[in-house]
């Protein structure tokens, strides 16, 4: 028998109204609620988060230290050089653009072209060199707007993608990398493979194999600007946990059915979102914070 | 070069999870000098591995260093906490000396028992009540599920009860 931590429920607002009735009929109820409440208005001390910040950044791996035998000229030239490398590459530190998207946005680098990153998505690169070496580093979802010119990279951990004036869309992920060509033409080169893809050309890399398709969109699905997504036949249940990752919220419900929902949802509005599945299936929507929801039955 | 070796990026990490790490070690130890340096190490342990370290890991890469980091500690000492200030200074002036009296009473007592209860227990129910975690992020970061935070949960204030009425 599954073991239900009563309290631990309670505590979270979590108890049906039977169940918090019955609780309530407890001698001890007053006691728990004022330790409930007494128990949230307590905190710890703060305390210099600045300066910590700085003590972390500055504890950096120690640089190999070279003893200079003080005659040898040849140790001299090599101590100016490695200082002038020093130089030009903390410059070049400076110039370092990482881009994480919180959610899908557009950037335009500095020459035209354009990158739109998808939720989570990453990107670095170097602003100051990018006119000279076209090359950025990507995590996650992207798809890409390639201005013509020399030649421009995608380094992902799975591979590398290089392209002339093109448009294409890459994802990667620990073990997927998944490239599509929606223009022009693109090298993608991996481990062991390398391949050309022109437009409505994808390959997709699993287990190390490499799989090719094809495509008839002319951009990502997930670039669709009229957020919407589109449900055909899916369960009470299905379309819930969908709200709640779009979103970023919980939705509490008891309300169970078969009833399957068939119809659209807008991916930017929440408030429309659930008042869709509340009207669809008689239920009342009852916000407990903005990310914390209820729909119960009336 | 991974993300997290970025300075803003690092920062950015460090703002979101410094305050819930510390006060995580806090809760284990009783002592802010050491929960301060345990938080330290941690992040410098992950800014000195940020190029193994993908952004999404450097919470889980945190947390795993914290707690590994308390294996060879001093006897926990006795936690201190207050009470927030009441955003509403008016309501404060109103409470009458004997309503004042009573919570720091109580307050006493909470405390007591709160330092009493088994330390598994104590840190999934302060990091509920004061870091306002729920119970998934709390299973998260303690590497355990969510129905084994239920019940430290449920125990906690089960002792909590018991150790309040039996004070004095």
């Amino acid at each position: 028998m599954e073991e239900d931590y009563k309290l631990a429920k309670w505590l979270n607002n979590e108890l049906s109204e039977n169940e918090l009735d019955e609780l309530k009929k407890d001698a001890d109820y007053e006691l728990l609620e004022n330790i409930k409440n007494q128990s949230t208005l307590l905190k710890t001390k703060s305390f210099n988060e600045e300066k910590m910040l700085a003590k972390i950044l500055a504890a950096k791996k120690e640089s190999k230290v070279v003893s200079l035998n003080a005659t040898n000229w040849i140790f001299r030239v090599a101590a100016s050089l490695a200082l002038v490398a020093g130089l030009l590459f903390t410059f070049y530190q400076f110039n370092t653009e990482t881009i994480i998207a919180s959610e899908k946005m557009a950037i335009l680098l500095p020459d035209q072209s354009e990158v739109i990153l998808n939720k989570n998505a990453s990107i670095e690169y170097n602003s100051l060199f990018w006119n000279f070496n076209r090359k950025l580093e990507l995590n996650g979802e992207a798809y890409f707007k390639v201005q013509k010119g020399e030649k421009f990279q995608v380094k992902t951990s799975n591979g590398t993608v290089s392209v002339l004036g093109t448009q294409f869309n890459v994802k990667t992920e620990k073990n997927i990398f998944e490239v599509v060509c929606y223009e022009g033409k693109v090298k993608v080169e991996t481990k062991n493979n390398t391949n050309i893809l022109t437009k409505g050309m994808a390959i997709a890399l699993e287990n190390n194999k490499i799989k090719e398709s094809t495509t008839l969109l002319t951009e990502p699905k997930w670039n669709n600007t009229n957020f919407v997504v589109e449900f055909s036949n899916t369960s009470f249940k299905d379309i819930i946990e969908k709200i709640e990752k779009t979103y970023d919220v919980t939705i509490q419900t008891n309300f169970e059915t078969h009833q399957s929902f068939t119809g659209k949802i807008p991916t930017d509005n929440l408030n429309v979102a659930l008042q869709i599945v509340a009207s669809t299936y008689h239920l009342q929507i009852q916000t407990k914070n903005s990310t914390e929801y209820e729909l119960i039955v009336p | 070069m991974s993300a997290t070796c970025n300075e803003n990026t690092f920062s950015r990490i460090f703002k979101e999870h410094v305050s819930a790490l510390r006060n995580f070690l806090y809760y284990k130890f009783g002592d802010y000098e050491q929960a301060e340096d345990k938080t330290q190490e941690a992040f410098i342990k992950l800014w000195q591995n940020c190029k193994d370290v993908p952004i999404e890991k450097a919470k889980s890469f945190l947390y795993t260093v914290a707690k590994n980091s308390s294996l060879n500690e001093i006897a926990h000492q006795k936690i201190v906490l207050e009470y927030q200030k009441t955003s509403n200074p008016i309501s404060r002036t109103n409470e009458n000396p004997e309503f004042i009296l009573e919570q720091e009473q109580f307050h006493e007592k909470l405390m007591n028992a709160i330092n009493n209860i088994n330390e598994t227990q104590r840190v999934a129910f302060l990091m509920n009540r004061i870091d306002g975690k729920k119970y998934h992020e709390i299973a998260d970061e303690l590497g355990i599920s969510v129905k084994a935070v239920e019940k430290r949960i449920h125990l906690a204030l089960i002792e909590i009860k018991k150790e309040i009425k039996n004070f004095r």
